[in-house]
């Protein structure tokens, strides 16, 4: 038995409808500072590639939360942070 | 920092009352209610900032579990790592069996292009039959909803409930060892991550539901 957490395929790694929908996210607007210095998908794009349909729908509902108001960025933060906090989470 | 002491110390009203709803939202939506919105009201905050601010909490508590789930490794370097998470941490608690959702004044329909990407999301995951048979599916969200107050589910434990009651109630304790004794039952990822995301796209939208309901009343 194996003692890990669930497999994620990398940007490197990635084929076929995965990869396609890696690209698509990486031309998506996104502030410097959310860019991945390594330079492919981010972590939490990553995190959903067992599911690679699931990781339009979910990153397009944020756009529509994280690029639009009436939060301000350091609002949203705010509210992230927070709920990542209880929740017990590094992300 | 404890966001508790953000929610209820921190000088500046807005953020205190931004913190008390993303910590109310996470932790028991109901409780939310007209105080909050009149405190949120007073600190400047409009019912449409409220509904985003339900909205991104939720959604962030759906990129937690799944983070959890995969086990994520950060994309950048921080000065001050997050403490360890604590599997033990006893579960987020149960809403009173009746719990309020979608009513009252505050929707989520005023924020049209959130409610129309959750609705695609929503359909893309909970009425598929693959990997996850669409009757577990449908227990799964039932059981989900029935945590936070919505009716009891059909009798009988669906085949990963204690996996989408980890997921719901407890995503700190989101790791091998959630995963191992399904693993060892035949279980592939895929599968696992289906029932993972079946069960926080459920949470997700129940809190939502739940939180709205209640400020609104």
């Amino acid at each position: 038995m194996t003692a890990t957490t669930l497999a994620t395929t990398a940007h490197t790694a990635s084929t076929g409808v995965l990869r396609e929908i890696y690209e698509r996210m990486l031309e998506r607007p996104l502030p410097p500072t959310y860019r991945p210095a390594h330079g492919g998908a981010p972590g939490i794009v990553v995190a959903h590639s067992l599911d690679p349909l699931l990781i339009p729908k979910v990153f397009g509902t944020s756009s529509t939360l994280n690029g639009a108001g009436p939060l301000a960025w350091p609002e949203r933060e705010l509210i992230n942070a927070t709920t990542s906090r209880l929740n017990q989470c590094l992300y | 920092m404890d966001p508790r002491a953000v929610a209820t110390r921190w000088p500046e009203p807005r953020l205190r009352v931004l913190a008390e709803l993303a910590t109310t939202v996470t932790e028991a939506p109901w409780r939310l209610g007209p105080a909050v919105r009149t405190r949120a009201a007073e600190a400047g905050i409009d019912d449409d900032t409220l509904i985003h601010g339900v909205a991104l909490s939720a959604f962030f508590g759906h990129l937690n579990r799944v983070a959890d789930a995969v086990g994520m490794p950060l994309d950048y370097d921080v000065r001050y790592p997050a403490p360890h998470a604590v599997p033990s941490t006893p579960r987020y608690e149960l809403a009173p069996a009746g719990t309020d959702a979608n009513v009252g004044e505050l929707a989520l329909g005023r924020r049209p292009a959130t409610a129309a990407a959750l609705e695609v999301w929503r359909a893309y995951v909970l009425e598929r039959d693959a990997p996850l048979p669409r009757a577990e599916r449908d227990a799964i969200v039932a059981r989900v909803n029935s945590h936070l107050g919505g009716p009891p589910g059909p009798a009988g434990e669906p085949l990963f409930a204690e996996l989408a009651d980890t997921v719901a109630l407890a995503p700190w304790a989101l790791g091998p060892e959630a995963f191992a004794p399904l693993r060892a039952g035949g279980a592939d990822d895929a599968l696992l991550f289906d029932v993972c995301t079946v069960a926080s796209t459920a949470n997700m939208l129940r809190r939502i539901a739940v939180a709205l309901a209640a400020l609104g009343r």
